[in-house]
C-alpha cells in the first residue's frame, strides 16, 4: 500500500477509534489503514457496529481518531483547527446523510446553494451553478419547494446537489439509500454513478444496502472496526 | 440565503412560542416605560414643586447661609446677580427673595412661621407655588406696602380672615427684634399642612425696611431652570457667571437634601424593581432561545458538517436574537403607546387611597399618577431591552457552537 498521503484523496494510517461506554471500552475502528483514490466509487460495508459511519465521520473531520492519522488531500486532519476543519469540509468535502438533513426553512434552491453562500461565491455565479446542479439532479422546476413539500427521493437529490455543487474532492454518503424505496434508491444510485462517471466526482459510501454494494466499483468490508477486505471490481 | 433571512425564517418555525416571547419582551417594555415614566414625571414634579416653594433649582446665597440660615447673612448686589443669571442659557427665570423666620400674631394668638419676601413684579404663578395655590384674595401688587399673603391654616390658627391685620416679629440685620403690621390680602392653600400653617409671602421692600436692609439686599436669588435635569450644569454656569468668595451657588440637591434623598431612595427601589423584572424576562428569552437551539442540535450538526464555521453559527443564533429583540420591541411599542397616552393624559387617580394632600420630603405629591418619558429614558429602555435580549442569546449561541458536529449528528 502506498502510504504517501499526497497520492490519494484520503489516506488513513493505522486509525483507531475507541469509545468509552461507562467503564467499558468499545473499539469502533481498529487499526484501519486505507486510501481512497480520485474517481473512486467506493462503499464501506459491513454489519451494524462494524465502524462504517465512524470511519466516514473521521474522514470528514467530524470525529477524531483515538490514534493514527488521516490525510485529506495532503491535509493532516489532526493538525487542523476547528475553523480550518470547517473550511476544509466546506470546500473539499460533500456530505449526504441517510435522513437527507435539509434545512427545513429553506427551499430546494436555497439548500443547494447554501454551501456556495458559505464560500462567499458571488450571487450571479451562485445562481448559475445552483440552477445547473439542480438540473443535473433532475429537480428543475422544484427549486422553490421546501423539504416538507418534496418526496424522500427528491429531498435526497437536493442533498446530493448540495454535496456536489462546490465540486468537492470527495462526497461522503452515509447510508444514502436507507430511507427511500427501491425505485428511488436505484434512481439515486444512477444519479451518483452518472456524476462519478461524467464529472469524476469521488464517492465514498457507508452502507449495508446490497444495491449500493452491487454498484460500487470498490468494496471495502469492515468487521468489528477492522479492514476485512478491499475489493476492486470492474 | 443570507444569515439574516435564514435567522428570520428560523424565528417563525415555532410561531406560538416566538409570539409568546415577543409579547413577554413587549410586556417588559411596557413595565419599564411605566416605572421609568412614573419616575421621570413624579421626580420632575417634586423637584419643580420644591423649587417653586422658594429656593429655586439653583440658589445664589451668602456663604454658609445654607448651613445656618440667618437674616444677617445677605447678598448686597442681588439685582445685578439676577440680571446676569437671566442671561444664561437654560435659565427660565430668576427672582430675588428674602426668607426668614418670624412670629405672626393676631390680637388673640401668635404662632411661629416663615416668611418669603418677594417682588411681585418678578414673580409668576409658574414658579411660585404659593401664588398659584391662592384660594382667596390676590397677591399684593407692589413690593412696598402692608400686604401679606398667608397660608390657610395660619388664618385658622390666628382666627383671621381676608382684610384683617396681623403683626409679624423678627430680628433685623443687627439682631434686634423688629415688628411690622401687615394686612391679609390673600390666602393660599397648597395642601401641605406644615406649609399652609407656617408660610407667608411679604412685599420685599417693606421687609427690607423692617430688617434695615439696603435697597439691593436679599438673602438669596432663586434660579428657575427650564429643565430640572440640567440643574447641576446650570449651577456651574451660574458659578462661573456670578461666583464670588462671599457667596455660594447651590443646586436643589444641596438646599433640599431631604427631597434629594427621598428621590434617590425611590429611584434605587425603582431600578431594583426593573432589574428584577428584566431578569425574569431575560430568563424567558433565554429559555426560548435555548429550547430553539436544543431542538435544532441535529440541524446545527449538519450545517457544521457541510462547512458552516462555529463563528458563522454563532452569528446565526445571535441574528435570531436580534430579530427576536426587534420584533419584541415593535410589539412593546405597539402595546405601550395606548397605555402611555392614557397615563400621560388621564393618569390613575390614587386620591381615594392617599388623599388630596399627600406630601413627601416636604413637597406636595400629585395623587393622580401620570407618566412622562424623557428622550434619554426612551433610548435607555429600548436599548436596554435590546441588549438584554442579545445577552440572553449569548449562552444558547455559544452552546450551539460547542457541540461537536458528530455529537449533533448522533441525534439523527
Amino acid at each position: 500500500m502506498n502510504t504517501k498521503p499526497g497520492n490519494h484523496i484520503v489516506s488513513m494510517r493505522q486509525v483507531n477509534k475507541i469509545y468509552r461506554q461507562g467503564k467499558v471500552e468499545v473499539r469502533a475502528v481498529n487499526d484501519l489503514s486505507l486510501n481512497i483514490e480520485k474517481g473512486d466509487f467506493a462503499a464501506l460495508c459491513g454489519p451494524s457496529g462494524s465502524g462504517k459511519t465512524t470511519a466516514l465521520n473521521m474522514i470528514g473531520g467530524l470525529d477524531v481518531p483515538s490514534s493514527g492519522s488521516i490525510f485529506l488531500e495532503n491535509n493532516n486532519l489532526a493538525e487542523l483547527s476547528r475553523y480550518e476543519l470547517s473550511v476544509l469540509r466546506r470546500d473539499r468535502i460533500g456530505f449526504v446523510f441517510q435522513a437527507y438533513n435539509l434545512v427545513p426553512v429553506m427551499t430546494a434552491y436555497e439548500n443547494a446553494e447554501f454551501v456556495l453562500k458559505l464560500q462567499g461565491v458571488p450571487e450571479r455565479e451562485c445562481r448559475q451553478r445552483t440552477m445547473a446542479i439542480l438540473r443535473e439532479v433532475g429537480l428543475e422546476g422544484l427549486e422553490h419547494r421546501r423539504p416538507d413539500e418534496m418526496s424522500g427521493g427528491q429531498q435526497q437529490r437536493v442533498a446530493i446537489a448540495r454535496a456536489i455543487v462546490t465540486r468537492p474532492a470527495i462526497v461522503l454518503a452515509d447510508e444514502p439509500t436507507a430511507n427511500v424505496d427501491s425505485a428511488t434508491a436505484e434512481s439515486l444510485l444512477d444519479l451518483m454513478q452518472l456524476l462519478n462517471r461524467e464529472e469524476s466526482v469521488t464517492f465514498l459510501f457507508s452502507t449495508h444496502d446490497p444495491r449500493v454494494m452491487d454498484r460500487a466499483r470498490r468494496l471495502i468490508r469492515l468487521v468489528d472496526g477492522h479492514l476485512e477486505s478491499d475489493e476492486i471490481r470492474q | 440565503m443570507n444569515i439574516v433571512k435564514l435567522a428570520w425564517r428560523n424565528l417563525w418555525r415555532r410561531k406560538r412560542r416566538t409570539l409568546i416571547t415577543t409579547f413577554s419582551i413587549g410586556f417588559g417594555v411596557l413595565l419599564a416605560v411605566t416605572f421609568t415614566g412614573m419616575g421621570d414625571y413624579g421626580y420632575t414634579n417634586m423637584i419643580n414643586a420644591g423649587a417653586d416653594m422658594g429656593l429655586g433649582h439653583v440658589t445664589v446665597e451668602p456663604l454658609s447661609y445654607n448651613d445656618s440660615p440667618a437674616l444677617d447673612k445677605r447678598l448686597s448686589d442681588s439685582t445685578q446677580i439676577r440680571k446676569q443669571v437671566l442671561q444664561l442659557p437654560g435659565v427660565d427665570d430668576a427672582v430675588v427673595r428674602i426668607m426668614g423666620q418670624a412670629m405672626f400674631a393676631s390680637a388673640r394668638k401668635s404662632i411661629g412661621g416663615m416668611f418669603v419676601a418677594i417682588d411681585p413684579q418678578q414673580e409668576s404663578e409658574a414658579h411660585n407655588l404659593f401664588i398659584r395655590s391662592m384660594i382667596e384674595g390676590e397677591l399684593f401688587s407692589s413690593s412696598e406696602g402692608r400686604g401679606i399673603v398667608v397660608g390657610s391654616r395660619i388664618t385658622e390658627k390666628l382666627g383671621l380672615k381676608l382684610g384683617k391685620k396681623l403683626v409679624y416679629t423678627t430680628s433685623d440685620v443687627n439682631g434686634d427684634i423688629v415688628s411690622a403690621i401687615a394686612r391679609i390680602q390673600g390666602i393660599f392653600k397648597t395642601g401641605v399642612k406644615e406649609i399652609d400653617g407656617a408660610m407667608v409671602l411679604l412685599p420685599i421692600d417693606s421687609v427690607r425696611a423692617t430688617l434695615n436692609y439696603a435697597d439691593d439686599d436679599a438673602t438669596f436669588v432663586s434660579v428657575l431652570v427650564k429643565d430640572q435635569r440640567y440643574s447641576q450644569k446650570i449651577k456651574h454656569l451660574v458659578e462661573q457667571s456670578v461666583g464670588a468668595a462671599n457667596r455660594e451657588v447651590l443646586s436643589w440637591k444641596e438646599t433640599q437634601p431631604d427631597l434629594a434623598g427621598l428621590i434617590a431612595i425611590d429611584r434605587s427601589g425603582n431600578y431594583i424593581s426593573q432589574v428584577l423584572i428584566s431578569l425574569l424576562i431575560a430568563a424567558g428569552i433565554l429559555n426560548t432561545l435555548l429550547m430553539s437551539v436544543m431542538e435544532r442540535t441535529k440541524e446545527f450538526g449538519v450545517m457544521m458538517a457541510i462547512g458552516m464555521s462555529p463563528r458563522r453559527l454563532f452569528q446565526l443564533i445571535m441574528t435570531e436574537s436580534v430579530w427576536l429583540a426587534l420584533v419584541g420591541l415593535v410589539v412593546g411599542i405597539i402595546i405601550t403607546i395606548p397605555w402611555y397616552l392614557y397615563l400621560y393624559h388621564v393618569g390613575l387617580d390614587f386620591s381615594g387611597a392617599i388623599g388630596e394632600d399627600y406630601s413627601a420630603g416636604g413637597v406636595l405629591v400629585d395623587p393622580v399618577m401620570r407618566i412622562r418619558l424623557y428622550r434619554e429614558s426612551i433610548i435607555a429602555i429600548l436599548s436596554g431591552v435590546f441588549l438584554l435580549t442579545l445577552i440572553s442569546g449569548l449562552y444558547p449561541a455559544w452552546r450551539a457552537t460547542r457541540t461537536p458536529p458528530v455529537e449533533s449528528l448522533k441525534t439523527l
